[in-house]
């Protein structure tokens, strides 16, 4: 039998983007509020949204920021690097350009002390093989993200799996984010698009369509994932609300998936962060459209000892309420889960370090 | 995402036959220049010329065309930039402001030759100072 896992609690910025954006906290207030907050050890970063100049990272900044995260008791868990195979208007990047565009985030990620890179799907198994040894020189994981519209059993994700297999290399995983394996639509979003002016009616039709589709089970394919994000339109439409229907789509196949939680068991070994994503924390504590305790549970019992990032991702919409309030409610949620599992989340630091770096493979740094 | 943030309130201003206002990416990360494809600004209902726009930012000024292949320069999320075009301006105390924003998202690729891109539109109504 499987050793219980004990994942590390944690959060990314990414939280609490309209914090950021709206100039409430600098990037040294952030982290010093996370940690104050004890929404650790687990510290992850986007690259692009909170260091500028990124990927360009000085030597005195890297100083900086990895003394901040000593001072504060914090754990840098994962650097969130992009893809950006579109950056030219005209073309996509070449393949040698692509592999150089990601040599320099990853080597931006040992810089600042990430020892997990998380990567995006635009990265086919052929570019992830490419980058072994870029992740070697640095020692850093690469973590490619599994996100709705995708899930672990999607035909990338199993070609990426069966080509790590092939590798062999420790460096190379996955990152499991929740928001592929939901159980509802947001009631936080139902709630934004009714103070916005949608009837009663029309926000029934959107729970109802995705329900529909969640009993389906995910898309086979890209067609069937257009198809359905051209229902949400259609809806739209025919309510006379053409405004939303890119928003219903958007939400409605791109953070709200609908496969099943066991379907993690597919990549279960190769998981080597986790996004926590969830969307909003009810009046009974609870997330009501992500099912955080069975993942939770799920991962404690595959013998999961990696981080878990909380990520809030209802801030897209949810202009009303505190995104520390939201997040203090869910890792609270996580908590209780990993005990009623028989077992716990990592809060302390040392604990967390000494446990990511037996998780991951590598030596502690 | 955050598209009531486009438009900074109280920064619209004007110099000669031109007016800007400044500008705040409704997205959660930098995006190089390649990535802004394209602006509009109406005051009171008037728009500028497409051909007038300027768009600044890290204290340089582009064409829309310079940004096109402009992969150096990045919008930070916490700065603005300044959009500005040909534009009179009425004598009103109050002009409504208009702001139309097409971001491309470099790393969302719909289909072997297109990356996704998103349209925000912000509308503020605020006081013109002279610059």
């Amino acid at each position: 039998m499987t050793a219980l896992g004990t994942p590390i609690q944690g959060v990314t910025l990414y939280s609490f983007t309209r914090a950021f954006h709206g100039r409430e906290y600098d990037l040294e207030a952030l982290i010093r509020k996370v940690a104050a907050e004890g929404f650790g050890p687990g510290l992850e970063i986007i690259g692009f949204s909170s260091f500028r100049g990124f990927p360009t990272i000085e030597p005195a900044f890297a100083d900086w920021f990895r003394g901040l995260v000593d001072e504060l008791g914090l754990v840098t868990t994962s650097l969130a690097v992009n893809a950006d195979i579109g950056i030219h208007r005209d073309r996509l990047l070449t393949q040698p350009e692509l592999i150089e565009y990601m040599s320099r985030q990853i080597e931006a990620a040992a810089a600042l002390g990430f020892p997990i890179a998380r990567v995006q799907i635009s990265l086919t198994p052929d570019s992830m093989e490419q980058l072994v040894p870029i992740a070697e020189k640095h020692g850093v994981t690469l973590a490619l993200e599994v996100h709705a519209d995708q899930y672990a059993s999607h035909p990338r994700i199993l070609a990426l799996r069966d080509r790590y297999e092939k590798i062999g290399s420790p460096l190379l995983g996955f990152t499991m984010d929740w928001g592929a394996t939901t159980v509802g639509f947001a009631p936080s979003a139902i709630e934004a698009y009714r103070r916005r002016g949608a009837s009663e009616e029309l926000l029934t039709e959107v729970v109802d369509l995705w329900n529909t589709f969640y009993q389906q089970g995910p898309p086979a394919d890209q067609a069937e994932h257009g198809q359905r994000f051209g229902a949400f339109i259609g809806l739209a439409a025919r309510h006379g609300r053409p405004d939303f229907g890119i928003d219903f789509g958007i939400n409605g196949t791109g953070l709200f998936g609908p496969a099943r939680v066991d379907d993690w068991l597919e990549i279960m070994p190769w998981i080597r962060h986790v996004h926590g994503k969830f969307f909003g924390i009810d009046e009974q504590g609870e997330e009501p459209s992500v099912p955080v305790r069975d993942l939770i549970r799920l991962l404690v019992e595959n013998g999961y000892s990696g981080a878990v990032s909380s990520e809030y991702e209802g801030w897209h919409w949810n202009y009303w309420q505190s995104p520390f309030d939201i997040i203090r409610g869910e890792q609270a949620v996580q908590r209780s889960a990993a005990a009623d599992a028989g077992s716990r989340m990592i809060t302390d630091a040392a604990e967390a370090r000494a446990i990511l770096s037996t998780h991951l493979g590598q030596l502690q740094r | 995402m955050i598209p009531d943030r486009i438009i900074e309130q109280g920064t619209l201003t004007t110099a000669g036959d031109r007016a800007s206002v400044e500008v705040r990416i409704p997205w959660y990360r930098a995006l190089p220049g390649s990535c802004i494809a394209g602006a509009g600004l109406t005051i009171d209902g008037v728009s500028a010329p497409a051909e007038s726009l300027r768009w600044r930012m890290n204290g340089r000024e582009f064409t829309f065309d310079e940004l096109a292949t402009n992969v150096d320069e990045w919008w930070f999320p916490l700065d603005s930039a300044v959009l500005s075009g040909e534009i009179a301006l009425t004598d009103a105390a109050e002009h409504e402001v208009g702001v139309d924003l097409t971001i491309y998202i470099p790393y969302i690729i719909i289909s072997d030759t297109e990356t996704l891109h998103i349209e925000e539109h912000d509308t503020k109504t605020m006081k013109a100072v002279s610059a």
